[in-house]
């Protein structure tokens, strides 16, 4: 075979820039990947699962919950919104500045009194702000319109929103990022939605006990959900002197018969903590966001 | 049998042999061609295999842009960060203070003063001696922590602690920490509350 040396090289070639391209490549981008900080906070991101939610990240893998389930979060775009925090003394040169940044429809229109509200335009009662004017701009109209707030003596702020069919789901407030899948093994990415994406799940969902009840019974916290119950993960007991404290306060039509009590397992519990441990909604360097507020008003004690 | 392949003894003269021929120039010239768009398209949309750039961002100036960090609120959260980087070591990142180390700021009539002045200068010179917060007395002396920080850091952490924890007070800008860096240039530590009183607020 005289050409078998020059096969053995194709194929080589073939193969190993295939692994380069599969392997190598995304070792060299994110094989050093560790914990970032939270954007403007001292707060690390991510922080390392507690032992029960580590567990019932295999509970999640055993009971084949990435079938339906993904976790990944997609974002296609990002806009901005405009907060009007202060008209200053002169609104009129406000209002001015604003519509002279904006095409007819979006413009404001600043009315003082609540009586009487108009229907054209976008009114703005400027005795109730802070409020956002002005949403799904972008950055560069954004700064123009701040820029002119400013110039006037009021004041604005710029809100970074995340866009995309997954957010407007209201399954979460960003795209995800490699960060969010730093503690786990495997990754349970998922790839078919028979139900919702899980990637913010424990900020969306975040009831322990709504998280065991709908586990045992889905239908009976979401009518008409298509999950099947996971009732292995559960006992039926019969009722010992006194009820157990972790027993399921089930509705009427799920409940088991009298004198019995539905306990969850410790599966059940590891995988409830992991599911209230997927959270993606810490705004990051790469996937920036204006948090809804930022909680610096806890009450003095 | 008549369709029977007739099956040939004579040997052909000769076979299709494989000789070398130039590539057409026109395909070389298409594949640069297709190439050069190639890597104009990934300079202007790849993002350069930044492992911090995902999709609906291109570049890294267009992520940098998109950074929250203009406003009152940014302030606030940079100043939290520089609290708890800072402050938070001795005051406690929940603004309670820590007994015998350092009072509260939660709460307390100086953070909570009407104006910022008096505040501003208790970092920028330190403060020595005893001083009353929320009707307990305090005998300890803090170092000028907040001299090495710039105006905006400061004003931002000011404004922190004077809207945090249940305090309700106007923030605090770098124009006035400006003002009241240039007054206090020069002076010592602020020795105790009797000193303190003496400067407006």
């Amino acid at each position: 075979m005289k050409t078998g040396f020059r096969v053995f090289l194709a194929a080589f070639i073939a193969l190993g820039t295939s692994w380069c391209g599969f392997v190598l490549a995304p070792v060299l981008q994110l094989g050093e990947a560790k914990q970032t900080q939270v954007l403007n906070s001292s707060d690390i991101y991510p922080v390392q699962r507690t032992g029960d939610a580590t567990l019932g990240l295999q509970v999640y893998r055993a009971s084949g919950c990435a079938a339906c389930h993904t976790e990944q979060i997609q974002q296609s775009g990002v806009a901005c919104e405009i907060e009007l925090t202060s008209v200053g003394k002169n609104p009129d040169a406000v209002e001015k500045q604003i519509n002279a940044n904006v095409s007819f429809p979006l413009g404001v229109n600043f009315i003082t009194n609540d009586q009487n509200i108009p229907y054209v335009g976008n009114p703005v009662l400027i005795s109730h702000l802070p409020q956002i004017i002005l949403n799904h701009l972008e950055k560069s109209k954004a700064d123009a319109v701040v820029g002119g707030i400013t110039s006037a003596a009021g004041k604005a702020e710029i809100h970074i929103v995340a866009t995309g069919a997954d957010i407007s789901r209201g399954w979460g407030v960003r795209r995800s990022v490699a960060a969010d899948y730093l503690y786990d093994y495997p990754v349970q990415l998922g790839s078919v939605r028979v139900g919702p994406d899980l990637a913010d799940v424990g900020a969306r969902l975040g009831n322990t006990d709504w998280q065991l009840l709908h586990l045992y019974a889905p239908q009976s916290m979401t009518k008409n959900s298509a999950m099947p119950p996971f009732r292995f993960l559960f006992e039926t007991k019969k009722i010992g002197d006194a009820p157990s404290p972790d027993a399921l306060q089930l509705p009427k039509k799920f409940a088991p018969p009298a004198g019995y009590e539905v306990v969850p397992t410790d599966d059940a519990k590891n995988l409830v903590a992991y599911l209230l441990s997927l959270r993606a909604d810490a705004p990051l360097y790469e996937a920036p966001f204006t948090p809804p507020q930022i909680s610096t008003n806890v009450p003095a004690k | 049998m008549s369709d029977e392949p007739k099956i040939s003894n004579s040997q052909p003269e000769a076979g299709p042999t494989a000789t070398s021929s130039t590539v057409p120039m026109w395909i070389f010239s298409l594949t640069l061609v297709l190439i050069y768009l190639g890597a104009v398209y990934f300079d202007h949309h790849g993002g350069w295999f930044d492992s911090q750039i995902y999709s609906p961002y291109m570049s890294a100036d267009e992520l940098d842009s998109y950074q929250p960090k203009s406003g009152a609120a940014a302030m606030l959260a940079q100043g939290k960060k520089t609290y708890e980087m800072i402050c938070g070591i001795c005051h406690g990142v929940d603004g309670l203070g820590k007994p015998g180390q350092s009072p509260p700021l939660a709460g307390s009539e100086w953070v909570n003063a009407k104006g910022d002045k008096r505040l501003a200068m208790i970092p920028l010179l330190g403060l020595a001696g005893s001083v009353t917060v929320k009707g307990q007395n305090w005998n300890m002396s803090m170092a000028p922590m907040g001299a090495g920080l710039s105006d905006s850091d400061l004003a931002a952490v000011l404004s922190y602690i004077r809207t945090s924890w249940g305090n309700k007070d106007e923030p605090v800008t770098p124009d006035d920490v400006k003002s009241v860096r240039a007054i206090v240039a020069g002076h010592s530590a602020i020795n105790g509350e009797a000193q303190l009183k003496t400067i407006p607020e």
